[in-house]
């Protein structure tokens, strides 16, 4: 009876344990976290330059990504890089190109919304969880059997552009 | 017949238990009542053969010495519980510990679960039915392919035809 007690006792003062190690250990942090992404704007070609001197070469990083996806083309050139940083419950709107906006809506845990607008029309809502490491692309096909992509991504750059806030 | 309280009072009668007038009104009663007089009968046999029958058991000594042996042994016992008051102390302890702790384990577990679950998937296509899906898992990324713009709804222009 009296083991049965103490085993209780410490049972109850485990769990205390358990529990405050988890509030310590979990991020109040990480789920109401600033998102900082990276999103680029991605002209994908077999052409090995690009006519616009300002289209850079996406990082290796990036390439690899790519690279193993299944497709045909052989380089892939920066049309516009954008670092935006997206505060918990909140959302921002960046320009990518004349014709191309995104939006991205930080709904915690690493969890995103990514809007893609072409044209200003809305073309795709998308929510999934965008922790480091992982990346989200959106593509579709380019005149000249080329390609576009958007690439979304965790990053640690340093916010590059003041973005219009999100709806 | 004899009702049941008539019964009730044959019984006190019998056990001396009714009052010196009551017990007069009652045997005069019985003496013109042959049911009356046979239960009677039936519970005096009754007791008699129980009397027999007890077991008579005498104790070998006084009661009050078997009382002070009980005594005696009772506070030979050794106090397993302790200090009442600290017993008492534990026990409000265990009675706090026990639902925190729950709590805490609650708490825990969800807060576990709730940095394991990264929301769910969920895609719309607005304006482009033919968007596919595409995970690499080994890449950790995800790739969403859209057929938009669409040649017809930007009327061809190839400046036109991209979102770049």
């Amino acid at each position: 009876m009296r083991l049965q007690a103490i085993s209780v006792c410490r049972l109850a003062w485990l769990s205390v344990a358990v529990g405050g190690l988890a509030l310590i250990v979990s991020p109040g942090g990480a789920a109401e976290a600033n998102l900082r992404l990276e999103a680029l704007l991605i002209w994908g070609t077999n052409d090995t330059h690009s006519s616009d001197p300002a289209h850079k070469p996406v990082t290796p990083e990036v390439r690899k990504k790519l690279q193993e996806l299944p497709f045909k083309w052989t380089s892939y050139f920066v049309i516009n890089r954008k670092v935006l940083e997206v505060p918990p419950r909140g959302a921002v709107k960046v320009s990518m190109s004349d014709k191309c906006d995104i939006e991205v809506k930080n709904l915690g845990n690493t969890t995103v919304e990514a809007s893609l607008f072409g044209r200003r029309k809305h073309v795709l809502q998308r929510t999934q969880p965008l922790p480091k490491g992982d990346t989200l692309l959106l593509g579709g096909n380019a005149p000249n059997a080329t390609s576009w992509f958007v690439v979304l991504m965790q990053t640690e750059a340093p916010v590059t552009s003041e973005p219009q806030p999100g709806k | 017949m004899m009702d049941y309280e008539s019964q009730l009072r044959l019984q006190a009668c019998l056990d001396g238990e009714l009052a010196a007038q009551e017990a007069a009104q009652f045997e005069e009663r019985l003496a013109n009542d042959p049911e009356a007089q046979a239960l009677l009968g039936e519970l005096r046999m009754t007791r008699t053969v129980l009397a027999g029958f007890e077991a008579g058991v005498k104790l070998p000594e006084s009661p009050e010495f078997f009382w002070s042996k009980i005594r005696r042994e009772i506070e030979r016992e050794p106090r397993s519980v302790g200090d009442p008051r600290r017993g008492s102390l534990f026990a409000a302890w265990r009675r706090w510990l026990v639902p925190a702790g729950a709590m805490a384990a609650g708490m825990a577990a969800v807060l576990l679960i709730g940095r394991s679950e990264q929301g769910p998937e969920t895609q719309t296509s607005l304006t482009d039915s033919g968007a596919f899906t595409y995970h690499d898992f080994a890449a950790r990324t995800t790739l969403v392919w859209l057929s938009y713009p669409a040649e017809e709804e930007l009327g061809g222009g190839e400046e036109a035809d991209t979102l770049d």
